[in-house]
C-alpha cells in the first residue's frame, strides 16, 4: 500500500499542470538545503572549537550539554514556520478498501523525511564522537545519540501537530509561537530561569545515567502517536466541518461605496479575505509583524546604522502586500472566469488591489506609529518605507501576479489542504527583500543616509504619483497573458 | 449579433472546434446539441473570449470580442460554478453584479421579488455563503445574476442539469418569455432534448468540433435528434475523454 501512495504522489508530482516550475523551485531548494547542510557540518565539526571561544574557561561538555535543549526550541520554532505537510490528497482514497490505519500511518510516517531532522544529527554527532565518546564511552555516547534522535522525532511530530491543528484555526499557531517566544523571552530577557541549566540538568545526568536515553524515546513514540491517532481521528474532518454551518449574513463597506465598480471589487476582496482561512491567517499574521519591531530596536547595537529600521520598517508597514499579494489573482482563481465575462474593467480590477493595499498598509503605518518611542528617525523611516510599499512594492507583486496561474482552491477547508505553505513562497519573495537595501547601500555607504532615505520615498512617491501609467502598463501587460492566467486558474 | 467565421481550437493536436461558419442574428433563440467532447463549452468560452482560438475570430455586434470589452455590457452567461464568487452569499453577489450595472440595491431587489418562484425559498435570506448550496441552487443563482443583467445576448451551459424538474419547467417559460417578449438573443447548450427542442427555434447540433446540422425546430426536430444520438451509442467504440468537463 505505502508503495502504491508513494507512486502516486510521484505521478501527481511528475503530471502537475506546472511541473516545470515545480521542478525548478525543488532545484533552487535543493541548492539552499545542500547549502545549509554544508553549514550545518561545518559547525558540526568544529563544535568544540567554537564552545571553546563562545564559553571561555567552562568545560565544553558542560557548554555542550547546555546548548542542546536551545537549539530545539529554535528548532521547533523554525519548523512552524518552514516544514511543510506531507501531502497526499487522501479523499479518493477514503472510500476505497484501504485501511485508515495505513493512511494515517503514511501520513504521519512519511513526515519524517524533511533537512530538519537531519541537520541536529550532522551538528551534533561530530562532537559526541569527537568529545563525549573518547571521555566517557561509547555507551554514553549513544546514549547522547539517542537522545538527540529522540527529541528530533518529538520535535518533528510536536511541529507538525501544531500546524495540523493551527489548519482549522489560525489562532492556535500565534498562541504556540507567543508561547514559544515567551519562553525565549523567559530566559534571556527576563532572567526567570535558564534553559542552558534545565538542558544540562538532563543530559549531564546522561553521562552518569545513560538509561535516561528512555525519556526521550518515550516523548517521541508519544508524540508520534498523538499524530497518527489525530490523523486517524480526523481523515473525515472535511464533511464533518462543512456540516455545522452557521448562519451566514450579508455586509457592506459603505466607505467604499464612492469608489465605484472599483470599491466593490475592494469590498468583495476584503470579503474574501475575511470568510477564507486561507487568506485569513494571511491577515493574521500581518498582525503579528506588527511587533517585529519589538524584536530589533530595544538594541542600541542593531541602531547605529538604519538598515534594521528600513527592512523592519518595510516589513511591518508592508507585510500585507508581500504575504497577500504573492498569491495574487489566485485568490480569485475559483471566479476568475466570472470576472473575466461580466461587465468589469481590468483597469478598475486593478485599482481595487491598490485600494485594498492602500487601506491595510495604511492601518498598519498608523498601528506602528508608537514606535515614535524609540525616536522620530524611526518613525520617518516607517513612513519612508510605508511610500516605498505603496509605490513599489505594490506594482512588483502585480506585476508578478501577472506571471501567476496557480490556483488555490478557496472553498476547500483549510483543513487537509496543505497546498503551497512552506520555504517555497519565501524565495519568491526575495526581490522584495533586496530591492530597497540595493537603493539604500550605495548612499549609506558614502555616508549620505538621509539622502538615501529621501531617494527611497521619491522613488515610492514618484510611483504613487504614476500609478494610472502603471495601471495601464500592468492592464496592457495582462491582456496578453489573459489566457494563460485563466486556464491556469481553471485546472483544478 | 454573432458572427463566427473560421474558428478553430486545438488541444493536444485535436481539433475541438471548427466552425468556418456561424451566423446567429438577433433574437434568435438557439440550442446547441452534442455529446461529451463535441466541443459546446469550448465554443461558448471561446465565444466569451475567456480562451484563445487558433484561428478565426467571434464577431459580436460588430466588433470582434477579443480585445474589446463593449460585449460585456450587453452579454450576460453563466457556464459553470466559476463565475460565481463562492464566499459572498446570494444577495452580496446579486448586488455586485446589479452595481455593475449601475443598478441600486432597491432595483436588484425588485427584481429578485419577481423570481420568488424560481427560488422556491431555497435561495434568498438563508443565511449561507453561494460556496454552501447544493449544485441545482448555485446554478440557480448564476441564471438569476444572468437576468438581472438584462442582457440582449443570453448565454447558459447545461441550465438544466442538476436543477429539480419544477425549475426545470420553469426554467424554460422564463427562457421563452424572455426570448418571445423581450427579443433576448439566447444560447444555450443542453443535453435534455425535448427541453432544448422545446425552448429553441433553431438547433445546432455540434459532433467532434463541427457543427453537422443547423435544422430550424419543428414537430419533427426531437425524433430526429433522438434518431441521431441513438445511432451514435452503437458507433461509438472509443471511449472520448471530454478536455473541459473532465477536469
Amino acid at each position: 500500500m505505502i508503495k502504491t501512495f508513494l507512486q502516486h504522489e510521484l505521478k501527481a508530482f511528475w503530471r502537475a499542470r506546472n511541473t516545470g516550475k515545480n521542478v525548478a523551485v525543488k532545484i533552487i531548494m535543493g541548492v539552499f538545503i545542500l547549502y545549509l547542510l554544508l553549514c550545518a557540518l561545518s559547525a558540526g565539526f568544529f563544535l568544540d572549537k567554537i564552545l571553546e571561544h563562545a564559553f571561555p574557561g567552562q568545560n565544553i561538555v558542560i557548554a555542550f550539554c547546555g546548548i542542546i535543549l536551545i537549539y530545539f526550541i529554535f528548532d521547533l520554532i523554525s519548523r512552524m514556520q518552514l516544514q511543510e505537510l506531507p501531502t497526499l490528497k487522501v479523499q479518493p482514497y477514503l472510500q476505497l478498501p484501504v485501511k485508515r490505519n495505513a493512511l494515517a500511518g503514511y501520513l504521519a510516517a512519511t513526515s519524517i523525511i524533511s533537512t530538519f531532522n537531519i541537520i541536529p544529527f550532522i551538528l551534533f554527532v561530530p562532537f559526541i564522537i569527537k568529545v563525549i565518546a573518547v571521555g566517557s564511552g561509547a555507551g554514553v555516547a549513544w546514549a547522547f545519540v539517542g537522545s538527540v534522535f529522540g527529541i528530533t522525532i518529538f520535535n518533528n511530530y510536536l511541529a507538525l501537530y501544531i500546524k495540523r491543528k493551527a489548519n482549522l484555526n489560525g489562532w492556535i499557531f500565534l498562541i504556540a509561537t507567543g508561547i514559544l517566544v515567551l519562553i525565549c523571552l523567559g530566559d534571556f530577557l527576563w532572567h526567570i530561569y535558564s534553559i542552558k541549566d534545565i538542558s544540562y540538568l538532563f543530559f549531564g545526568h546522561l553521562i552518569s545515567l545513560p538509561a535516561l536515553v528512555l525519556l526521550p524515546f518515550l516523548l517521541a513514540v508519544g508524540m508520534f502517536y498523538l499524530n497518527f491517532l489525530y490523523l486517524k481521528d480526523n481523515l473525515y474532518l472535511e464533511e464533518l466541518n462543512s456540516k455545522k454551518a452557521s448562519h451566514k449574513s450579508s455586509t457592506e463597506y459603505p466607505f467604499l461605496n464612492r469608489f465605484g465598480t472599483t470599491g466593490d471589487l475592494a469590498a468583495n476582496e476584503i470579503k474574501l479575505i475575511l470568510r477564507n482561512k486561507r487568506p485569513n491567517s494571511a491577515i493574521k499574521m500581518s498582525v503579528l509583524f506588527l511587533f517585529y519591531g519589538l524584536i530589533f530596536y530595544n538594541k542600541p547595537a542593531m541602531m547605529h546604522t538604519d538598515y534594521p529600521v528600513v527592512f523592519v520598517g518595510m516589513f511591518m508597514t508592508g507585510i500585507f502586500i508581500i504575504n497577500y499579494g504573492q498569491f495574487m489573482f489566485s485568490w480569485q482563481a475559483a471566479h476568475f472566469d466570472g470576472l473575466l465575462v461580466n461587465k468589469i474593467k481590468f483597469n478598475d480590477f486593478l485599482k481595487a488591489k491598490y485600494l485594498l493595499f492602500t487601506l491595510v498598509s495604511t492601518l498598519a503605518f498608523i498601528l506602528t506609529i508608537p514606535y515614535v518611542y524609540f525616536g522620530w528617525r524611526v518613525l520617518i523611516i516607517h513612513f519612508v518605507m510605508y511610500l516605498w510599499n505603496l509605490g513599489v512594492n505594490t506594482t512588483i507583486i502585480l506585476y508578478f501576479a501577472n506571471r501567476n496561474s496557480r490556483r488555490i482552491d478557496l472553498s476547500k477547508g483549510a483543513a487537509f489542504n496543505w497546498e503551497g505553505v512552506g520555504g517555497t513562497q519565501w524565495l519568491i519573495s526575495l526581490p522584495l527583500f533586496i530591492t530597497p537595501i540595493l537603493v539604500y547601500l550605495p548612499f549609506s555607504l558614502l555616508h549620505y543616509r538621509d539622502l538615501g532615505l529621501a531617494v527611497l520615498g521619491a522613488a515610492g512617491l514618484v510611483m504613487i504619483l504614476i500609478r494610472s501609467t502603471l495601471i495601464n502598463k500592468l492592464e496592457a501587460d495582462f491582456y496578453k497573458r489573459k489566457y494563460t492566467i485563466a486556464e491556469g486558474f481553471r485546472n483544478k | 449579433m454573432i458572427t463566427i467565421s473560421n474558428l478553430k481550437k486545438i488541444y493536444n493536436n485535436v481539433l475541438v472546434v471548427n466552425v468556418p461558419q456561424l451566423e446567429i442574428a438577433k433574437g434568435e433563440s438557439v440550442g446547441l446539441v452534442g455529446n461529451n467532447g463535441a466541443g459546446k463549452t469550448t465554443l461558448f468560452r471561446m465565444i466569451l473570449d475567456l480562451i484563445r482560438p487558433e484561428s478565426g475570430e467571434v464577431i459580436s455586434n460588430g466588433e470582434a470580442v477579443a480585445g474589446h470589452e463593449n460585449w460585456k455590457n450587453y452579454t450576460a452567461s453563466y457556464l459553470d460554478e466559476g463565475f460565481l464568487i463562492d464566499y459572498l452569499t446570494p444577495e452580496e453577489y446579486f448586488y455586485f453584479i446589479g452595481g455593475l450595472h449601475q443598478q441600486t440595491q432597491a432595483h436588484v431587489d425588485d427584481f429578485l421579488s419577481t423570481l420568488t418562484d424560481f427560488f422556491n425559498g431555497e435561495i434568498l435570506k438563508k443565511g449561507k455563503y453561494i460556496r454552501d448550496l447544493s449544485k441545482g441552487n448555485q446554478s440557480k443563482v448564476g441564471i438569476a445574476s444572468c437576468l438581472l443583467q438584462k442582457p440582449e445576448l443570453l448565454m447558459l451551459d447545461e441550465p438544466f442539469a442538476n436543477i429539480d424538474p419544477s425549475t426545470q419547467i420553469r426554467l424554460k417559460n422564463m427562457l421563452k418569455s424572455i426570448n418571445k417578449q423581450h427579443g433576448v438573443t439566447t444560447l444555450i447548450s443542453s443535453h435534455d432534448l425535448s427541453h432544448i427542442t422545446d425552448v429553441c427555434d433553431r438547433i445546432l447540433l455540434m459532433e467532434k468540433g463541427r457543427i453537422i446540422k443547423d435544422i430550424a425546430t419543428n414537430s419533427s426536430t426531437l425524433a430526429e435528434l433522438e434518431d441521431y444520438f441513438a445511432v451514435g451509442q452503437s458507433v461509438i467504440s472509443s471511449l472520448q475523454i471530454d478536455e473541459e468537463e473532465n477536469h
